[in-house]
């Protein structure tokens, strides 16, 4: 058992198959609930449990749901947000490689709660073999009864499609997820009206992601307090965290919430690789501020780590070890927000260029004293500006860097190369490694 | 939402209405909060980030109060962000601050990064000196940049005639993708890639397949789109810049002409003024080059035997006045006739049929040169109401329901389509468009309905909805004058089932009932006609038939009009209310009521003729019969206008006497015998009357041409050389007798027509009264031939505009369009030329293929150089149809 609850059974093999996920109780949380009980009950259940939204912003999923208006004569729509798409985040991935039908299920119990007769999966481009592994499913599900007209054989009729994106970042907002949806270019929208209001076509629309919608099929199934029992009073229940970087076991981990990220990287992962030592994680995805090694007993619930100065975020634990020049990692993700900015707002455009040109310049060697305040005061004028969060998500992680590792930056201006490797100015990483020492 | 919420203001507390976003807020509290993606015409978007401030709202504790602070004031919780201005709306309390430091923070922030890959090119771009971002960046920015790094670059482009693009300015605020797919509806512009290689252009990066308005130049707040013909041309403060009334329809868009020396240089929409604030369309934006023309008439010509020969004004005065006076003397007044002057000031309407009546004495008066048929001089008026209060551009673009009909507004009125456009898109308004060919706002893109009307159905239409629209009830509220009718419309409309309008109209009895219908039920609605209707052989049926619908479906009620005519220039209802007709005086006084003449008559110290005159078709046959020998045609080139050009000719060339006013020596002056060079529209000062019956005054904006003269001093002149003691000293002296006498404009005064005047009304209406017309029966045209649709075309409208040089080249030579099966059917290709022929002759032109035509007609829009269908014959009884055939195919049997 690789995990508490959505990893207890990810391993079985063909659980992508009804017939598999059918024998471990697959489907029974939806033959009870859909047509039997009232939506408003499920969203209670929802909200009693604490789940929160496991895609990057923590917010409470029973509450979303809540914001759908009742009396709405438009249709409503659910959005599956399977884009995935924040750097270090691979967690979506391997749930809906392995275990289909528990998205699907969690699609049919949220379709169910806010009254949706049709819902999307939009997947990043590049999961184009995972659409079939859900197209398949889609297929058996209907076969089984538990989509199309009559889900579960009662009067509740329900379509779930999937979508593939065309390659943007951006599309995992979920605004921009909608547009992307609707055919527009993938750009984020003005809210309100939020998309519980006014979403897909300008109809209703929840957006979920992977990991909130497999949740609720155990929740519904077990009742609020036995999800209780993992994770902390404001962030209840587990979280996958997808561990990259030289740890001696990367991959998906899950495990209750608010576990100190020191036991996630000593005990799950098995620490460094020979000789390496932590010199800062990025916890949540490229997006959020790096914490220094000094900080790693901080738990990984959401609280925790915005009492620590950064996110939880997507789950994305980056381990930077002590032989990674940190002026070279914020350099390729400063130059990630630049390539991905959408281009919609002013601060998000130009700043992210900027910064990825005065990071290019660091690294040639040619940086100047006045470089790090500029970074800074570039970073600080695309935070809080930015039409949405990923102008923030550019910024957060060189101000962090800065924060914490200055002397890294400064050295690059003084010395005209790298502190960590040594390396001649001018000289890419790839170059270094051929140069003789 | 209602009522109005208390806001603050850097301190200044003002109440503005609910739902106001701050940025528009701040304006009211005479605070500057820049914007550039923002724009009065288009929705929220956020995106430049320029408008950001701080917001805060008073604090509340538990029961709702407000917490105050020590100082007994309420405390504020300031969001913990900056807010864009342009997408938040004003809440009741909202402490909005601008100059605090994170707001100043902020803002210089995104200054900064507008610049960040802004070429800094101002000393070579044409927006220099009247851009946003350059004011800003003064206003706002760093005297030195922090940006030394390699910038972003594009490779310019032009995107087509009249665009050209500079992508290294541009600042990706999108208001010119947003306007043109949102209120030009045409979709020509999109953005390609993304982040910082945004990238404006077409979607194909060819030339823009679009109405060439420059709506996307003008609404740049930076110079990344700008205008070819003005490129390079000047610094704009160099130029004198003057906003008069647009030349080219009767929308009566305000244009600002930018003026260096005795030459128009540009013309702009203006910001928050006019009915069109910064909309024109191509030819008010591009066509005020024929002002500029070397060919202009400098000076009156003369022609006693063969040629013309120049001649002083004094000298062209006193020989027209000499010969008027003769010939009225000798074979009565009612020799002479006076046409045209559409394209004249109200006030030398006014003047033209002030020296008609009040000096000669004929009411021989008519501007509607181009009418087929003998429509009376309020026809028009009452079909749209009688003078009731009406309707506006902006209740257009509010309304529920419109129904156009007959007409294709993008070349008639391109206003009126942009706010259909806008309305549809952005307001809710449904279109029903009744027109032959599948126009512009047809299409499926509009969402509205096409009435695909047959040509020759036209009357078994409007029988149809009306009586569709009768068939649900009978209408409510009709004023009893306007009720008494109803039972002889019924009857009249018996015979007229929904299947037999459908049948003989072409379109199905489910539409129109449905069109119908919704055009009873909206609340907000409009009924749009325009020349299609009036230049129509079966105008007068057609005019009536239009005011029954319109008080059986409400668009018509007692207390204001929905119905809107849309002349074919732009002064063409002021042409109609200075009565240049010929059975009313100005103000639509009848001239056979002596007690409602009176006062005209103590004014102009005459007794007036009391007969009605002939209308202009009329007096197109008398002329030609020599029963009119005097001919004084004012600003309208009479051989392209006139209904039949062969009879337009033998009438010149038989009449005694023509007098012509024009700035050209064009086809029809050739024929004067006194050419008066008459001043263009920008050099002169006068008022104009749009379709909306809106009084605007235009600005003089350069003098006129050397040797030219307004018509108003022509006319002056003239007249006061028959004797006649005209005292007035300018047009404002005019306009108060207009006041003065015309019902309608009592209580209009000069001074108060800038920039927008009123809409006139009037107290008592003109006529009004359900009547069925007395030709219920759409008559058949001539059994075979094609059907010769025509109307007009954006780019060109009316000979003036084949004085530019950019009009005809955008609007490629003049083409005959045929329904893809007549084309196989005769034979004829793409760009070959067909021959058509019409009663009177036959013209050449090539054909092109275009499904919007339907079958069994040629579509020939008019206005195009070479192209005269009036050549072919004047249209009778419910249009003209014409044999087509290839044109090589021709010579070879006839050789």
């Amino acid at each position: 058992m690789r995990g508490p609850l959505l990893f207890s059974d990810i391993d079985t093999p063909g659980l992508a198959s009804i017939e598999t996920y059918r024998k471990g109780g697959g489907y029974e949380a939806a033959s009870a609930m859909v047509g039997v009980k009232p939506p408003g009950e499920c969203i209670d259940v929802v909200k009693a449990s604490g789940l929160r939204g496991r895609g990057g912003a923590g917010f409470p999923t029973g509450l979303k749901w809540g914001f759908v208006p009742k009396d709405s004569p438009k249709p409503r729509y659910l959005v599956c947000n399977a884009d995935e798409s924040e750097p270090g985040t691979f967690k979506d991935r391997e749930l809906m490689e392995k275990n289909p039908h528990l998205l699907l299920e969690g699609m049919i119990l949220a379709a169910w709660a806010i009254q949706a007769h049709v819902g999307y999966i939009y997947l990043r481009g590049e999961f184009e073999y995972i659409q079939q592994i859900l197209d398949r499913a889609i297929a058996e599900a209907r076969a089984a009864g538990f989509l199309g007209p009559a889900v579960a054989g009662r009067g509740f009729a329900l379509e779930i499609h999937t979508h593939l994106g065309a390659g943007a970042y951006i599309c995992g907002e979920e605004t921009a997820l909608l547009s992307s949806l609707e055919g527009y270019r993938g750009q984020p929208r003005l809210k309100p009206p939020f998309p519980a209001v006014e979403g897909l076509y300008a109809c209703p629309t929840v957006v979920n992601n992977v990991e909130t919608l497999m949740n609720v099929p155990p929740i519904l199934k077990n009742g609020a307090p036995w999800f209780r029992q993992w994770g902390t009073e404001k962030s209840p229940g587990t979280k996958i965290l997808s561990v990259s970087g030289p740890v001696r076991k990367p991959g998906n981990y899950e495990v209750p919430m608010g576990l100190p990220l020191s036991t996630l990287i000593e005990e799950h992962c098995g620490g460094l690789l020979g000789g390496m030592a932590i010199k800062a994680v990025i916890p949540g995805g490229s997006s959020v501020p790096l914490l220094p090694a000094s900080k790693l007993s901080t738990g990984l619930d959401f609280e925790s780590m915005v009492a620590a100065g950064t996110l939880l975020g997507s789950g994305g634990v980056i381990v930077i070890d002590d032989q990674t020049c940190i002026v070279d990692a914020l350099w390729n993700i400063t130059r990630f927000y630049e390539h991905e900015s959408c281009g919609k707002c002013t601060p998000c455009r130009e700043g992210t260029y900027w910064m990825s040109e005065v990071f290019e310049r660091l690294e040639r060697g040619e940086g100047r004293e006045s470089d790090i305040d500029l970074l800074s005061d570039v970073s600080d004028n695309i935070l809080g500006k930015s039409f949405c969060a990923l102008g923030d998500a550019a910024a957060m992680p060189v101000l962090g860097a800065i924060q914490h590792f200055r002397d890294e930056f400064e050295f690059h201006v003084r010395e005209r190369r790298c502190l960590v490797n040594r390396r001649a100015p001018g000289l890419t990483e790839r170059q270094a490694e051929a140069v003789p020492a | 939402m209602s009522g109005s919420v208390r806001v603050t203001i850097n301190g200044r507390t003002l109440a503005v209405p609910a739902g106001t976003l701050v940025t528009d807020a701040a304006r009211m509290a005479e605070v500057h909060v820049p914007i550039f993606c923002s724009h009065q015409k288009l929705p929220p978007l956020g995106a430049c980030r320029i408008c950001v401030v701080e917001i805060g709202m008073p604090k509340r504790d538990r029961e709702g109060k407000p917490v105050l602070g020590a100082d007994g004031a309420p405390e504020i919780a300031w969001m913990p962000k900056p807010q864009t201005g342009c997408t938040t709306t004003v809440a009741e309390g909202m402490v909005v601050a601008t100059e605090s430091p994170g707001a100043v923070k902020a803002r210089k922030g995104v200054m900064e990064f507008l610049l960040v890959n802004h070429p800094l090119d101002c000393p070579v771009c044409d927006e220099g000196g009247e851009c946003q971002l350059q004011d800003l960046a003064f206003a706002f920015g760093a005297d030195f940049s922090r940006m030394d790094e390699a910038k972003r670059t594009f490779v310019s482009e032009d995107l087509g005639p009249v665009v050209k693009k500079e992508a290294n300015r541009c600042i990706v605020c999108m208001r010119c993708v947003r306007y043109c797919d949102e209120i030009m509806g045409d979709d020509a512009l999109t953005a390609h890639q993304r982040g910082v290689r945004t990238e404006i252009s077409s979607f194909d990066r060819r030339p823009l397949d679009c109405e060439q308005c420059g709506n996307c130049i003008e609404v740049c707040p930076v110079g990344a789109l700008t205008a070819l013909p003005y490129r390079f041309q000047a610094r704009p403060w160099d130029l004198r810049q003057h906003v008069t009334i647009c030349p080219w329809c009767s929308n009566g868009c305000s244009v600002r002409l930018g003026v260096r020396g005795a030459e128009i240089l540009r013309a702009r929409g203006t910001e928050y003024r006019g009915v069109n604030q910064e909309y024109l369309c191509v030819r008010g934006r591009f066509g005020y080059e024929f002002v500029n023309r070397e060919e202009r008439l400098s000076r009156p010509l003369l022609r006693a035997g063969g040629a013309h020969t120049p001649a002083s004004f004094d000298e062209a005065v006193a020989f027209a006045a000499a010969r008027l006076e003769s010939i009225a003397a000798t074979h009565g007044p009612e020799a002479v006739a006076f046409l045209g002057g559409e394209k004249l000031y109200l006030e030398e309407q006014y003047l033209f049929q002030k020296l008609a009546r009040g000096v000669i004495g004929t009411n021989h008066v008519d501007a509607r040169t181009r009418f087929v048929s003998p429509v009376p001089g309020a026809a028009l008026l009452e079909a749209t109401g009688g003078g009731r209060p009406a309707l506006s551009f902006s209740d257009l673009e509010r309304a529920e329901e419109v129904l156009v009909l007959l007409e294709d507004l993008q070349g008639e009125a391109p206003l009126a389509q942009a706010a259909l456009i806008r309305g549809q898109h952005q307001l809710g308004v449904h279109l029903t468009v009744a027109h032959a060919r599948r126009v512009k706002l047809a299409r499926p893109k509009f969402r509205g309905e096409w009435l695909g009307v047959k040509p020759g159905g036209e009357l078994a239409l409007l029988h149809g909805l009306t009586r569709a629209a009768l068939d649900a009830g009978d209408p409510p509220d009709l004023p009893r004058e306007i009720a008494a009718g109803l039972p002889g419309l019924k009857g009249a409309l018996a015979a007229w089932t929904v299947e037999r309008a459908a049948e003989e109209s072409g379109v199905p009895a489910e539409a129109l009932r449905a069109a119908a219908t919704r055009l009873r039920a909206a609340g907000r609605k409009a009924v749009l006609f325009g020349r299609g209707v009036a230049e129509h052989p079966k105008a007068v049926a057609l005019l009536l038939a239009i005011g029954n619908l319109g008080w059986v479906s409400g668009a018509l009620r007692s207390d204001g009009s929905r119905v809107m005519y849309l002349g074919p220039h732009h002064n063409s209802q002021g042409a109609l209310d200075m009565g240049l007709v010929p059975d009313r005086l100005p103000g639509y006084v009848p001239v056979a009521d002596p007690d409602a003449r009176r006062p005209f008559e103590q004014q102009w110290g005459k007794s007036l003729n009391r007969v009605a005159g002939m209308t202009a078709p009329e007096i197109l046959a008398a002329a030609a019969e020599g029963r009119v020998r005097a001919l004084w045609i004012a600003g309208d080139h009479w051989l392209r206008s006139a209904p039949d050009r062969a009879l337009a000719e033998r009438a010149l060339e038989r009449a005694e006497l023509v007098i012509v006013n024009d700035l050209f020596l064009t086809d029809t002056a050739r024929h004067a015998h006194v050419v008066f060079a008459a001043a263009a529209f920008a050099e002169k000062e006068g008022t104009t009357v749009n379709c909306e019956r809106r009084i605007q005054r235009a600005a003089r904006a350069l003098a006129p041409r050397r040797g030219a003269r307004s018509d108003a001093e022509i006319f002056t002149a003239v007249a006061r050389a028959l004797g006649a003691s005209w005292s007035h000293r300018g047009p404002e002296d005019v306009y108060r007798e207009i006041a003065r006498l015309a019902p309608g404009f009592a209580g209009t005064s000069w001074a108060t027509l800038l920039p927008l005047g009123p809409q006139w009304s009037r107290e008592a209406p003109v006529g009004g009264a359900l009547a069925p017309a007395e030709d219920l029966r759409p008559a058949a045209g001539p059994a075979d031939g094609l059907w010769l649709l025509s109307g007009g075309t954006l780019f060109l409208q009316g000979s003036l505009s084949h004085r530019t040089e950019l009009l005809p080249r955008l609007a490629k030579p003049g083409r005959a369009f045929l329904n893809p099966g007549e084309a196989r059917r005769l034979g004829v290709g793409e760009g070959e030329a067909l021959e058509l022929a019409g009663p009177t002759g036959a013209l050449e032109l090539p054909a092109s293929i275009d499904d919007a035509v339907p079958p069994g007609s040629v579509f020939v829009p008019y206005a195009f150089p070479g192209v005269e269908l009036n050549r072919l014959g004047s249209p009778a009884g419910a249009g003209l149809r014409v044999r087509a055939r290839k044109a090589a195919e021709a010579e070879r049997v006839e050789r």
